[in-house]
């Protein structure tokens, strides 16, 4: 038995993969008798054709019933069956409430009927009819193959959608890219969604007197959080237009307005009042400015700190910024948030972390990979390039995360200047 | 009222609001993808038994939370909102906020909800897993 299911198995699976989305693509052509047909003929039918599981009765064009070839065989076999029922009607044998399908029903709604069925739907299958005309028969490991090839579709073309929105969003990214690429010479960028896309976005923008660098983290992940990305990115463009580009406190608040206007999370101060059901969405965000006259850095931070190693200094600085999220309803239109001024002493390391490199679960205890450890590993490997201390900061967090599933977007942005 | 018991699922915290004694506990982890749709009916059901019921003594929350994303920190949060205005407001109420001593984050989270919600009695305490 195991041997037959798993050639069968086998040969299911070299089979060219054919989409059927209607029961009428299940039919299989099958003989039928009608009610006068006698058993000894449905016998002979039985004999003649081994994989024929069941023989459906047709009366005037009409499916009535199905003869199931198990029961019937065994009920010819008891003694003096075969000689009082040869000659007699077929409809002694036959199942009078076979599953009867039209053939324009969908194969969800078939699967759905064959599992209301039970075992008999399974073992004999069911009845194919175009207007309660009989068509034919089909299986239901055809059902099931036809489920199941369906489901691999519909899993490729979401699949398909949301890689080449993923090229969208990496497009939209590139600009930035090449600018960090081309101002900064040693630096590292980390971006790796947890689903394809990510909510964790980052610009960089070059200007003569300085440069700009941005991380945010938006609420979400995958499709959801990189709508809120590609949101949040247009604001960042429209906001650069009405402020300086060297007052990050000023851009957040210019998004905040941005965001809050546009999505309508107005009106409430208090995220725990008004209307539940609304989107209430936003990001968190680190904001930099870096002047390359007075060789400073001005940052304001959205709950997303900014770490800065200068090169004397003996422990990892972490500068929080303010609590506030961006964009949020109970975030108020006015928000302000403030700018750090710190001096770069020439070959200072700064670093931005989205939540998700902090926050990873695992170890032994299962917690989180937390700000203690990011720290110490950017001291260890202070002396390295920017991409060895990303190879380093990966490494080390992938090995704590072990077979812990990622749990969210991670990314980050460190920069020696 | 009806107390509220939520069992724990893989994407959400365990939720056992124990009304009739006082004592509101919430334990594991939370990242569903619709954190409205899960902390909504909490919410009602906590801001339903602070402004109905008045107890003769405090009233007890216990949250030991490993891990939650984004979206749920806001609606944790929104909870806390909701234990501080009732402390504001006069009620009694003792907010205890547990993490493992070595997760950094989690002690953080607690000390920061400190901060922000001065009129609530928050403690914050490293504990060992049992």
């Amino acid at each position: 038995m195991d041997q037959i299911s798993a050639a069968n198995h086998g040969g299911a699976a070299v089979e060219p993969v054919r989409i059927v989305h209607f029961t009428e693509g299940l039919l299989l052509p099958c003989d039928s008798v009608t009610p006068a047909t006698p058993n000894k003929d449905v016998f002979a039918l039985f004999e003649a054709q081994p994989e024929m599981m069941g023989l459906p009765v047709v009366e005037d064009g009409h499916p009535i019933g199905l003869i199931n070839r198990n029961i019937f065989m065994q009920s010819m076999a008891r003694p003096f069956h075969r000689e009082v029922f040869l000659n007699k009607s077929c409809i002694a044998f036959m199942d009078k409430e076979p599953l009867i399908v039209d053939k324009k029903t969908s194969i969800q709604d078939l699967s759905f009927r064959v599992l209301e069925g039970g075992q008999k739907a399974m073992n004999d299958g069911f009845i194919i009819s175009d207007d309660d005309r009989y068509l034919g028969v089909g299986t239901a490991q055809d059902m099931l193959r036809a489920v199941a090839n369906l489901q691999a579709e519909k899993n490729r073309l979401v699949m398909e959608s949301i890689d080449y929105a993923s090229v969208i969003q990496q497009s939209l990214s590139r600009p930035s890219r090449d600018g960090m690429r081309k101002t900064l010479a040693d630096h590292f960028l980390i971006w790796e969604p947890r689903d394809v896309v990510s909510g964790d976005f980052y610009h960089f923008h070059d200007y003569e007197d300085g440069f700009l660098v941005v991380l945010f983290d938006c609420t979400g992940h995958g499709v959801p959080g990189a709508f809120m990305t590609l949101i949040m990115s247009a604001f960042l463009q429209s906001a650069l237009n009405t402020v300086r580009h060297d007052d990050p406190g000023a851009i957040l608040g210019a998004v905040n307005r941005l965001v809050k206007t546009a999505m309508g999370h107005i009106d409430h101060q208090h995220a725990d009042s008004g209307d539940e059901e609304s989107a209430d969405d936003g990001m968190d965000a680190a904001f930099c400015w870096i002047d390359r006259r007075s060789r400073t850095l001005t940052y304001a931070g959205a709950h997303l700190p900014l770490l800065l190693l200068g090169p004397d200094d003996q422990e990892v600085r972490s500068l929080d910024g303010d609590r506030q999220g961006v964009g949020y309803a109970a975030t108020p239109m006015d928000q302000v948030w403030r700018n750090h001024v710190v001096e770069l002493p020439e070959g200072t390391c700064a670093y931005l972390f989205t939540d998700g490199f902090v926050d990873q679960l695992g170890g032994p205890k299962r917690i989180a990979f937390g700000k203690r450890r990011t720290r110490e590993v950017i001291l260890k490997h202070r002396g390295q390039t920017m991409p060895e201390q990303r190879a380093a900061l990966l490494a080390a967090l992938e090995d704590y995360q072990g077979r812990e599933p990622r749990k969210d977007d991670v990314s980050a942005i460190g920069f020696r200047f | 009222m009806e107390n509220l018991y939520i069992p724990a699922t893989n994407e959400t915290p365990e939720i056992n609001f124990n009304f009739s004694e006082h004592k509101l506990h919430m334990s594991g982890e939370s990242y569903p993808e619709n954190a409205m749709a899960f902390y909504a009916p909490v919410r009602a059901s906590l801001h339903n038994y602070l402004s109905n019921t008045q107890p003769h003594g405090e009233v007890e929350a216990h949250f030991s939370l490993k891990y939650f994303n984004s979206s749920s920190t806001k609606l944790i949060r929104s909870l806390i909102a909701l234990m501080h205005d009732s402390a504001q407001a006069g009620k009694r109420i003792v907010t205890h906020w547990y993490h493992d001593p070595d997760d950094d984050m989690m002690s953080e989270f607690g000390n920061d909800l400190k901060d922000e919600f001065r009129m609530l009695d928050i403690r914050v305490v490293a504990t060992e897993p049992a």
